[in-house]
């Protein structure tokens, strides 16, 4: 092995991870990705952030300082977009140089650009790793290929694991979607375990991945304005998408305080569905860990949605 | 001998306890303080229930409020619901047509959209309390009133003032400028009561279609000011309940019959439990890094009851 590289485990991780870990494997890196976020991750998160940033960027600092001292190097990427002329969160293009600056005593981080819609820019940002780590030339391409190789899914995996606690509880008719950044979803620290509760409560979770891509397309681009950012493209187009072929009996928004992000989707979603009266109900997580103000909204809407369905079923026999 | 029903509602503010009867009707109420100290409120309320009924044939127990999961725990109830099922319960019991629920209480305010007897939709407010009963406790104490006088006085005001109400820290200042500037008291608090329906307007029922009947209940129906506010700005008549104040609780009783008599026993463990010792007692669990704050409620030394651990290492 050549050395350690460190992947904290938050932001565009829950998107990337297979990739990354293709092409550092190739090149004969051992890869150390920091545990799931715990309390101790929040907490020194919380502690190294500057005071503004969202929830899901302060654990990612948390997880940058659990890695720091074990790694040799860090790899926190600048991904500016996904997809040509749409751009990602500010805060996912500055996050190499807010760590920088707010955490001390690092090891090197490797903090190229990717503007991962480009063949020839992702082709470049490899080389410019590899180089930096000292590798030779075939290796390097040999490790690209490897990465966009990588066709699997991250999240689905991740969506995989989550919903194989479900299988011995029936699920019951209510389809709810679950919304909010892959960061936030696949997150059970940060989301208070909200899947498990809804997977006790015998919800059918649908996720923002569940929808085909050209149905998201289509979808997002019925807007006015095209998106800016490629994760509201996903989600408002797979919200729309569902909502209008009536898949959904309801939505709940899992959004970070002091998001802009989530601020201007829950409202365009939220229009969305009060159109066809499909309930949406928005969560805010921040810092408390106090779980009372979360569970009581939450047991609320799935009374409602029980009480809502009863009543049409009740109706439905009458016709 | 009749049979009756425990409804406990362990707010942030307020305890209440009441007892119904077999119609749904309130035989007895309790408004009592949490002051943080909820299982000795709890214990406070069943003495008072126990003193003035004695035992009677209590055949199911609900329990709601942010303290449910504890007084269920102590009492032992048939039924542990949220706070917005309980009053929506206990709202469609007083008034089968009931369109609209506002409920303010200590720390919480909620709107409730209900459509043919059901509830379609609903909010909550979220991290701020600037609209709430103990926004309105801490400036009736800055301005030196009794809180129950508060809503009388704004009756009296002829001429509103205008206060930011967005946020509790911006209103107190602007209370202090327009107290400097010579406004009278009456107006102020007038001013205050707009500004907190306007707040609770904005922000809560944000985007809802609000249509009468409407019901105000909560803790801070009591304040008439605030219930003439809500009248004006709405353009509609509000109606207050008789037993505003523990309809959470009036809800809960309601479910916890319902689920005793589908059940056909009571997990309820008497009026005499206000005689045994409860005790609590906390420990950090050093298992991992998520430091996990257990608790432990016992019953004299019998562990009733554990929880707080992610893991479910701890929890019984």
């Amino acid at each position: 092995m050549k050395g350690k590289i460190g992947i904290p485990r938050g932001m565009m991780y829950y998107e990337l991870y297979p990739e990354w870990e293709g092409y550092f494997r190739s090149l004969n890196f051992d890869l150390i990705t920091s545990p799931r976020t715990n309390k101790e991750i929040l907490d020194i998160g919380i502690f190294t952030c500057v005071d503004e940033a969202c929830l899901p960027v302060k654990i990612f600092h948390g997880h940058v300082d659990y890695l720091k001292d074990k790694v040799d190097y860090i790899f926190i990427p600048k991904i500016t977009s996904l997809c040509k002329g749409e751009y990602n969160c500010p805060k996912i293009l500055g996050l190499p140089d807010m760590i920088k600056h707010s955490i001390g005593n690092l090891p090197p981080v490797i903090d190229t650009e990717f503007q991962s819609y480009k063949r020839s820019s992702i082709k470049r940002a490899y080389n410019e790793i590899g180089k930096s780590l000292e590798c030779n030339s075939s290796s390097i391409s040999k490790a690209y290929r490897k990465a966009l190789d990588t066709k699997d899914k991250y999240i689905d995996r991740l969506e995989a694991e989550i919903l194989s606690n479900r299988k011995d509880i029936e699920s019951t008719k209510l389809n709810l979607l679950i919304l909010g950044h892959p960061y936030v979803i696949f997150d059970e620290f940060l989301n208070m375990g909200i899947l498990n509760k809804l997977i006790d409560n015998k919800v059918n979770i649908v996720f923002p991945e569940d929808v085909e891509e050209k149905d998201v397309l289509y979808y997002s681009n019925l807007l006015p304005k095209r998106m800016f950012w490629t994760e509201g493209r996903r989600i408002v187009g797979s919200a729309f998408s569902l909502i209008d072929k009536q898949k959904i009996d309801g939505i709940i928004y899992l959004s970070s305080f002091g998001c802009g992000l989530d601020s201007v989707f829950t409202y365009i979603i939220s229009r969305k569905a009060k159109e066809r009266n499909i309930p949406i109900m928005e969560l805010t997580l921040d810092e408390q860990t106090g779980e009372a103000g979360f569970n009581t909204r939450l047991e609320a809407y799935l009374d409602m949605m029980k009480w809502r369905n009863k009543n049409e079923n009740y109706l439905s026999s009458l016709r | 001998m009749d049979n009756y029903y425990l409804g406990i509602d362990v707010g942030s503010v307020s305890t209440n306890l009441i007892l119904i009867d077999e119609d749904n009707e309130l035989v007895f109420k309790r408004y009592l303080r949490t002051q943080g100290k909820p299982i000795d409120i709890i214990k406070e309320g069943i003495k008072e229930l126990s003193d003035e009924f004695g035992a009677k044939n209590i055949l199911g127990v609900g329990a709601t409020g942010s303290g449910r999961y504890l007084a269920s725990i102590i009492v032992g109830a048939d039924i542990v619901k949220n706070e917005i099922t309980s009053h929506a319960v206990a709202a469609l019991d007083y008034n089968s047509e009931v369109k609209t629920i506002i409920e303010i209480g200590g720390q919480d305010s909620k709107i409730i959209i209900v459509r043919d007897g059901i509830v379609v939709d609903f909010a909550m407010n979220t991290v701020c309390a600037a609209g709430t009963g103990s926004f309105l406790d801490r400036q009736a104490l800055r301005l030196g009133i009794d809180i129950s006088e508060f809503g009388n006085k704004a009756l009296d005001s002829n001429n509103d003032v205008r206060i930011a109400g967005r946020c509790a820290v911006f209103a107190e200042s602007d209370m202090i400028h327009k107290q400097q500037l010579g406004h009278n008291q009456e107006d102020i608090i007038k001013g205050l009561c707009s500004a907190l329906v306007r707040n609770y307007l904005s922000n809560v029922g944000k985007g809802k279609e609000i249509t009468s009947p409407i019901l105000f209940q909560g803790g801070v129906a009591a304040n008439k000011g605030i219930k003439a506010s809500f009248e004006e700005e709405l353009n509609n008549n509000v109606i207050v309940p008789k037993n505003f104040d523990v309809m959470g609780a009036i809800g809960a009783a309601i479910l916890g019959k319902k689920k005793a008599k589908s059940q056909g026993y009571t997990n309820f463990k008497g009026v005499d439990l206000y005689k045994n010792n409860y005790g609590v007692g906390s420990i950090e669990c050093s298992g991992c890094s998520n430091i996990c704050e257990i608790l432990e409620i016992k019953e004299d030394n019998k562990v009733l009851a554990r929880y707080g651990d992610k893991c479910g290492k701890w929890s019984l």
